[in-house]
């Protein structure tokens, strides 16, 4: 382990210390459960998955906030996915919203405890193995960016 | 029926909050426990119970089948009323008549629901009930969450149903026939995975001799804080009509312990006055795990948020509540930082920004700190309590030296900002997935840039300098000058000097980088009624703040509608609120501009009249329309009280040597006003007001001085005494 990194974990260790012996037993167990509840609640882990024509994931929940977004934006290893290539459904069956629709006067809705669905198609060239995904959404009614980021094994499980 | 039902039902679908200090129940008025709400430009459910702090449930709905018909409560419900924190209606299914009531539990964190089902005549009818709720169990701290697993378990008496630290119980007075979960029949047991539903059919016999009843309760919060043991819903059924009528009694004493405000000149801002006392009150909490405090909140700001309470406690040490002060105070002092923990954004003596049973604490604000030593000094000034302020003095000198780390060594600026990139920078390496909402600063309007030394932050600054210099410092005779004072000044100067904005006759909104951020905002207004800028200036600073970019008829909007930025739907860029209301009617009144000062408050009056005692948040900037707005939140209530007591009454005090001050700002043409049981240390004082005099009547141990306009009284004892009015 590197010095800095010594030094970091330490630091955590110090810090987890500290909160049990200043807060009570149960703070940092709670801080923990938390964090660890937002951590699992989001992006369903292991859906990241190839498609006949490109990929797919979902969420669980809205990523922080909920409500309506008047923009969507997804971006695969660093790189933009073209807005009409991108498409999002509230559950299976649904029909698709393009993000190059969503606007202002029609947003899309995360609403607490709703799947996501999010597709890419086509697929903005080649991608596989591990993924960074990060998601963009601009809120109605509080401007400062929300995003989610996440790396996740492709699955090359092509769907129907 | 033996409970008549109400001569019209006056549902609307509006929001409801029954609450009680531990638990709370959201509700619309269509018959169920359901609440529809906009939220963030979405309309979004609300309902359910919640207990600690937590959200127990989402929607928890009940229906009937029985005698060849069927139903829900919402679509049977012929009518409904809500009386003080008990919400009842009434049903009809077939031939069976319904009456519910539904209440939250005052000891316990949850909710009672009580079915009494009459038929009028013929043969006796089985009548399946099924209840079935949406477990939640996560405290709302994170808005957007619902958790995705539950451990769910049958025991003798209940079901419970866990996740992670959090839990709830549900219990009925007639054991279930059948239970459901995810719309699925279960035999019971234990299940671990995802829930979207727990039901439960409960089959009684409804027959014409006497009404059968069913209760529901759902109680929870903290996992580790239900009593596996208890037993006392089967004992002592929890009934809600007691538990509502146990809930007004405390509600009246509370009420009778607070002044009675009279404006008989302008008898709406008499009926605002109730309204918003009523609702501070229903933002009271004592959710457990020794926390006390003030609810931010409803719907979706139900936890303690110090910033929030920072607002309200001026409010409640004006209604004389100094207990449920002290314990709030101390509540957030107990988790101020003691060492860094970069983990929670959290720095050498910062005040936390978000408190809940667990306990979970979150720091990461610009000013959230400043606001406690002020009103450590407001807690002595009205209480006189010296001895429970003491033990505070520590966490007020950390919470200055926090400040001095922020501080501008040239200017004694204060610097706000970067404390969410701080916080994600300390995380970074923990989170197997990040999040992150791209706002780089955190003053009170958080969802915007004010970076680096907004006006507001930097009054807030000043007032705990000088609240720290007379806390701490040796007193007025010491021959060293406090070096916090001396600091508290250097800001004052900065502020007069570098934020004067002579094009518009305005403050700057803030200074970044050196340079001024031209941003006509009601922030500045702060500066004005703390007295930061030169007396010519007050006036012409207030009066361009009540023109129609930044002032509508409704309200005080965050940002002029003229400014670039300006979006009519933009939580701090253009939406009014009902706080930037308040300040700009309390620095009307700083400077003597009386009619615009009273002309703001009824504007605020109003609202309160129009949401028939709610206070929401905030509305549109472009029309009287709450957008993304709680429908009643602390800041809308709290700054309106203090304005009327401080500004309008023109009220000051000191316990400490019985002393208090009244300079009365009301309009020329008012006739009288009066204020009764004000507390002051450990007396109350009485004070009535005409443009012929002022008399005071005082109830303490001690005399208690008076300083009127012009002249002062000493009044002993139970006795009275008279001041000149101008």
């Amino acid at each position: 382990m590197p010095n800095r990194g010594l030094g970091a974990w330490l630091s955590l260790v110090h810090q987890a210390v500290s909160l049990e012996v200043r807060y009570g037993r149960h703070a940092l167990g709670a801080l923990a459960d938390i964090a660890e509840t937002v951590e699992e609640s989001v992006y369903e882990a292991g859906s990241l998955a190839r498609t006949e024509r490109g990929l797919a994931f979902a969420l669980a929940n809205p990523p922080l906030r909920a409500g309506a977004f008047t923009a969507v934006r997804l971006a695969l290893n660093g790189i933009p996915v073209p807005s009409d290539s991108l498409g999002l459904r509230p559950g299976a069956g649904r029909p698709w919203t393009l993000a190059s629709s969503v606007s202002l006067a029609s947003p899309f809705e995360f609403h607490p405890g709703r799947r996501t669905e999010i597709r890419v198609e086509p697929m903005p060239g080649a991608i596989a193995g591990t993924v960074r995904v990060r998601l963009e959404l601009v809120s109605k009614a509080i401007p400062p960016l929300v995003w989610l980021e996440f790396h996740d094994a492709l699955r090359e499980v092509p769907g129907p | 029926m033996t409970t008549p039902t109400p001569e019209r039902d006056a549902s609307t679908g509006r929001p409801r909050l029954l609450r009680s200090l531990r638990s709370a129940i959201l509700l619309d008025e269509r018959g169920d426990v359901e609440l529809q709400r906009e939220a963030r430009g979405a309309s979004l459910e609300w309902g359910g119970v919640y207990g600690q702090l937590a959200r127990l449930t989402g929607p928890w709905r009940i229906s009937l089948d029985g005698g060849g018909a069927s139903s829900d409560l919402t679509g049977s419900r012929t009518a409904s009323r809500v009386t003080g924190d008990r919400y009842e209606s009434w049903h009809r299914i077939g031939r069976i008549e319904v009456h519910q009531e539904v209440a939250p539990l005052l000891e316990t964190p949850g909710a009672v629901r009580s079915l009494r089902l009459s038929v009028a005549d013929g043969d006796p009818i089985p009548v399946e009930v099924t209840s079935a709720f949406e477990p939640f169990l996560l405290p709302v701290l994170v808005e957007g969450i619902r958790p995705l697993t539950f451990r769910v378990e049958t025991r003798p008496r209940e079901i419970r149903v866990r996740q992670r630290a959090f839990g709830l119980s549900f219990r009925s007075s007639v054991a279930p026939s059948h239970l459901l979960l995810n719309l699925g029949s279960w035999l019971g047991g234990r299940y671990r995975g995802p829930v979207r539903e727990v039901a439960s059919t409960h089959d009684v016999l409804v027959s014409p001799d006497a009404e059968t009843r069913l209760v529901l309760s759902i109680v929870g919060g903290l996992e580790r804080d239900l009593d596996d043991s208890d037993d006392s819903f089967e004992r002592t059924l929890p009934d809600p009509a007691v538990e509502a009528a146990e809930s007004e009694r405390r509600e009246a004493a509370w009420l009778a312990s607070t002044p009675v405000v009279r404006f008989p000149s302008a008898p709406d801002l008499e009926r605002a006055y109730a309204y918003a006392r009523a609702g501070l009150r229903r933002l009271y909490a004592d959710p457990g795990d020794d926390l006390t405090g003030l609810v931010a909140g409803y719907p979706w700001y139900s936890s303690l948020w110090c910033r929030d309470i920072a607002w309200m406690l001026p409010a409640v040490l004006w209604l004389g509540d100094f207990d449920r002060a002290a314990r709030s105070m101390a509540s957030v002092l107990r988790f101020q930082a003691r060492a860094e923990l970069g983990l929670l954004g959290g720095e050498l003596g910062e005040l936390p920004m978000q408190l809940s049973p667990g306990p979970i604490f979150l720091y990461g604000t610009s000013d959230t700190t400043l606001y406690y030593p002020e009103l450590a000094l407001r807690f002595v000034r009205h209480s006189g309590d010296v001895a429970t302020a003491g033990a505070w003095l520590p966490a007020i000198e950390r919470a200055i030296a926090w400040g001095e780390l922020r501080t501008d060594e040239e200017t004694g600026l204060l610097r706000n900002g970067g404390e969410a990139s701080e916080m994600a920078t300390a995380t970074e390496a923990l989170a197997r997935i990040q999040y992150g909402i791209d706002a780089p600063d955190t003053t009170i309007w958080d969802s915007t840039d004010r970076r680096d030394h907004a006006i507001d932050v930097q009054v807030l600054w000043y007032q705990s300098l000088q609240a720290a210099a007379e806390l701490l410092g040796d007193g007025p005779g010491s021959p060293a000058p406090d070096p916090r004072l001396a600091l508290a000044n250097r800001v004052a100067a900065s502020v007069r000097s570098l934020y004067a904005w002579p094009q518009e006759s305005y403050l700057y909104d803030s200074i970044r980088a050196g340079v001024p951020v031209a941003r006509i905002r009601p922030n500045a207004l702060r500066a004005v009624s703390a007295g930061l800028v030169d007396p010519e200036a007050g006036p012409s600073i207030v009066r361009r703040a009540a023109r129609d970019d930044l002032t509508t008829p409704w309200g005080v909007r965050t940002l002029s509608s003229r400014d670039p930025g300006y979006s009519p739907l933009a939580y701090h860029d253009g939406q009014v609120w009902t706080i930037a209301t308040a300040w700009a009617a309390d620095a009307a009144l700083a400077v003597g501009e009386r009619s615009l000062g009273v002309d703001l408050l009824r504007r605020i009056a109003a609202r309160y009249v129009a949401e028939d005692g709610e206070a929401n948040e905030c509305y549109r900037g472009d029309r009287p329309e709450p957008f993304n707005s709680c429908f009643l939140l602390g800041f809308s209530v709290a700054p309106f009280l203090a304005v009327l007591f401080e500004r309008l009454w023109g009220l000051s005090l000191d316990a400490r040597r019985c002393w208090l001050g009244v300079r009365p700002r009301f309009p020329s043409e008012w006739s009288s006003a009066s204020i009764d049981g004000l507390r002051v240390g450990p007396g109350r004082v009485s004070v009535d007001w005409t443009p012929n005099g002022i008399d005071v009547s005082w109830s303490g141990p001690g005399p208690l001085d008076v300083t009127g306009p012009s002249d002062s009284v000493r009044v002993a004892p139970d006795g009275r005494g008279r001041l000149a009015a101008t």
